[in-house]
């Protein structure tokens, strides 16, 4: 690992104490479904009471504290399956919360200043909404299902050939690149007067969402993939 | 020349090793951070989250690996490399800028790694603020944000397509915009093409 000022999360710590020192973790928590009021609770208990395993929990709130854990120890059946409910959570999230808020404050700056190029921001801007959501609604018509199959009890004899866990690997990239587009246009180029309040919002509001897409796919890559790799692997052995 | 702090990864699983790079380039006149990798895939992150301008690394790392890690060269064009020869490979691969020895002098690696230092930062377009296209590029992007295709482009200007997908790198490079629909509202912002062509 690299030197970082950052705390490594471990199992004893409190629950409370952590998000004070990293609020994104609310978001983790609620991608989790876990509850907000996280009493006095270790991270240890938290996982019991919510039945889950202390390794997954950990692995990825260092991933939202920037500390890099490695993986030697597996993820089980049961983890892959929180992973999955724990994306399809945070794709609820994009589609339902983020987006849509952006969306407004983008609507509200259209409206506030009557330059053209404001409404080619707003077109780029609900193209894009557009493309995510049928990148959502793929994994989670096409993905998830998959991987949920792939984890199934009973051995498939069958494996769907249209499908294998590399070639989800190579669907995700695009949604990031335009976020950094719209980011880069904002601060570098389209020139906007005043405004600073909706603006910041604006700004903080993609900051947010490239945070948490930037955690969605470390965990993809690093987690859901390389253990459906894994699977396919014993599966045809 | 604007002196700031280096940042240098290095990628080492023997903590002797790191150790002693680490000692000699702290006892040294550079200003630096350092930051220790065991493994190949713990460098993504770290050039996600912390701007590196150099890479000390142990080629062992790069077995069977060259693919991802020329991967990783190609989305952070600015980082440079440097290598520790340890006699297993002798020939510098074309996977780093510059090798040392462990039995190199101090001064000789410190210096090498200076002199690596000011050849990246005299990239051209690779400097903040200096997204400035030059003629042609400007005559790319016009074509591009105008629908045309990469060939049609190639045609117009009498250029091969491949210069054409060059250009349009740099033009992303240099702007910080990928996509064509971002493009165009940069050509706006900037003039270079009147919105009155565009169709809202």
């Amino acid at each position: 690992m690299y030197y970082s000022s950052r705390t490594r999360v471990r199992p004893y710590m409190k629950m409370a104490d952590l998000i004070d020192g990293n609020p994104y973790l609310l978001l983790m928590l609620q991608h989790f479904d876990i509850d907000f009021r996280v009493s006095d609770l270790t991270v240890l208990q938290l996982c019991n009471r919510y039945d889950l395993s202390e390794h997954l929990f950990v692995s990825i709130a260092n991933l939202y504290t920037g500390a890099i854990t490695k993986g030697e120890q597996r993820f089980t059946r049961n983890d892959l399956l929180h992973v999955i409910g724990f994306l399809k959570r945070s794709h609820n999230y994009y589609r339902f919360d983020k987006y849509p808020q952006i969306s407004s404050y983008i609507r509200q700056l259209q409206e506030n200043h009557p330059e053209k190029e404001l409404k080619l921001l707003e077109k780029f801007f609900n193209e894009y909404f557009t493309e995510v959501r049928e990148h959502l609604d793929y994994e989670d018509e096409i993905a998830f299902p998959y991987f949920i199959t792939l984890l199934g009890t009973e051995q498939q004899n069958n494996p769907q050939e249209v499908y294998s866990s590399r070639e989800y690997s190579d669907h995700h990239t695009d949604i990031e690149l335009k976020l950094k587009d719209l980011k880069n246009l904002l601060l570098k180029y389209v020139k906007i007067n005043d405004d600073l309040n909706l603006r910041r919002k604006l700004f903080m509001s993609l900051y947010e969402l490239e945070f948490d897409l930037y955690i969605h796919s470390l965990i993809e890559e690093t987690i859901l993939i390389p253990s459906g790799v894994d699977i396919e692997r014993e599966q045809h052995a | 020349m604007h002196k700031s702090t280096l940042h240098i990864a290095v990628l080492e699983s023997s903590k002797i090793i790191f150790e002693g790079i680490q000692a000699v380039l702290y006892q040294s006149d550079l200003d630096c951070r350092i930051y220790r990798l065991e493994t190949l895939d713990e460098l993504p992150e770290l050039l996600e989250s912390k701007p590196t301008d150099i890479l000390i690394v142990n080629p062992v790392q790069f077995v069977n690996r060259e693919k991802d890690f020329r991967k990783m060269r190609k989305n952070f064009p600015s980082l440079t490399v440097a290598g520790i020869d340890l006699g297993m490979m002798h020939k510098s691969s074309i996977t780093t800028d510059i090798t040392f020895t462990l039995y190199d002098s101090a001064e000789h690696i410190i210096h090498m790694l200076s002199k690596l230092n000011e050849k990246s930062q005299s990239i051209p377009g690779e400097k903040e603020g200096e997204e400035n296209l030059t003629k042609r590029e400007l005559e790319v992007l016009t074509g591009l944000v105008n629908g045309m295709l990469n060939k049609e482009i190639a045609d117009s200007l009498n250029i091969s397509i491949h210069t054409v997908v060059r250009h349009r790198k740099n033009i992303a490079m240099k702007t910080g915009i990928r996509s064509q629909s971002g493009l165009t509202i940069y050509a706006i912002s900037k003039k270079i093409i009147s919105i009155e062509d565009i169709e809202i």
